[in-house]
């Protein structure tokens, strides 16, 4: 491949431009001339010449259907516009497609309905036994005070049971299976009795 | 320019769907990145187009276009999954199959098998001027290099490619 090595001849680099039709008027008769005279140019041409056509041997591939099908209607906008959530430059541009796309005002209208089925969810009250009111109330300065009350309550337990410990005391065991039962017994007949961690109500109203 | 028509996403999703996907899939070789390509092009226009100033709209596409397959290369490196074949040296099409449609298949297959080995700069720009039909001018708007610039890379790629390739074209 001598004219793939042609390194001596500075035109080399024009000659892709040159068969491209990209070269300005001077260097145009400058590689023509040029070519005239090196044979390695002219072989080096021909190899360029070749890769172009190789390149050109390539077929037009079709894209898939669904991809351009999908890139023609909106997307996530539909939902951001919904909750007010565009950017002010992109509204037009949405605004002017939903007017002339029936495909994604339907899909509007779908989302739309999800967003309000979601949003027409009741609120959850946490269960009675959490007491969520009573925790809110409890200032630091309660929590210490009570903090310092169970604790004298413990040291007096503590004397409480060892005032006891002569006398025989009849064992009392937990039983896990049972207390897991009445647990689940439970959740499953008491209205907003639940197992799972109960989370903080979000702001979501009816 | 200032009469210039800009126009909408959806006439460029029309008018240039395919031109992006046949760009994406001659220098990623995999039909799956060349689509997931496509739709960020795609988007980036949606939301670019509000920002496009007349000038020149192919060089403002294909700029956005290797952008997004720059940012793509960039994830995979972080990510590698199939990394490309690095025997350089095997003469690529050494006994093309003597039926003709096969034959050309395979001829599309040993280019684009040379293609892939190409240096990205390289190979974009080749691209860009022998898929796509793209003007060494708007190239360079493109890949934001120098016109002399790219046309020494597109020099350099197609002689790398040629080099690749041992069976007459």
């Amino acid at each position: 491949m001598a004219g793939m090595n042609a390194g001596s001849c500075d035109i080399g680099v024009l000659l892709s431009a040159y068969l491209d039709g990209e070269l300005r008027a001077g260097e145009l008769e400058r590689v023509a001339e040029h070519l005239g005279d090196c044979p390695d140019c002219v072989l080096e041409f021909r190899m360029l010449k070749e890769a172009r056509a190789a390149m050109r041997l390539l077929p037009l591939l079709e894209a898939p259907e669904w991809l351009l099908d999908e890139a023609l209607h909106l997307g996530p906008e539909l939902s951001a516009y919904l909750d007010g959530e565009l950017m002010t430059a992109e509204i037009p541009d949405v605004v002017g497609h939903l007017t002339v796309c029936a495909r994604c005002r339907d899909d509007l209208l779908e989302l739309d309905s999800a967003r309000v089925a979601i949003r027409a969810l009741p609120r959850v009250e946490p269960p009675e036994f959490l007491d969520v009111a009573r925790v809110a109330r409890s200032s630091p300065t309660r929590s210490r005070w009570r903090l310092a009350t169970a604790a004298a309550g413990i040291a007096a337990a503590v004397v409480l049971t060892l005032g006891v410990a002569t006398r025989p005391v009849p064992e009392q065991t937990v039983d896990l299976n049972s207390f897991a039962d009445r647990h689940v017994a439970r959740a499953s007949v008491e209205a907003g009795f639940s197992m799972l961690p109960v989370l903080a109500p979000g702001p979501v109203t009816p | 320019m200032a009469d210039e028509l800009i126009p909408t996403w959806e006439d460029v999703a029309r008018r240039y769907g395919r031109k992006i996907y046949n760009f994406a899939y001659r220098l990623t070789g995999n039909p799956d990145d060349a689509a997931d390509l496509v739709q960020d092009v795609l988007l980036r226009v949606r939301k670019g187009l509000a920002s496009y100033t007349p000038g020149s709209f192919e060089g403002w596409l294909w700029r956005i276009t290797r952008n997004a397959f720059l940012d793509g290369v960039r994830r995979k490196k972080r990510r590698p999954t199939s990394p490309l074949p690095d025997d350089d040296r095997a003469p690529i099409g050494a006994s093309p199959s003597p039926d003709e449609v096969l034959a050309a298949v395979r001829l599309s297959d040993d280019v684009q098998e040379a293609l892939l080995k190409l240096p990205l700069e390289f190979r974009e720009c080749v691209v860009l001027c022998d898929v796509v039909g793209l003007t060494y001018e708007e190239i360079a708007t493109a890949v934001e290099a120098p016109v002399g610039t790219v046309r020494s890379r597109i020099h350099r790629g197609r002689k790398l490619l040629r080099g690749m390739l041992t069976w007459p074209v």
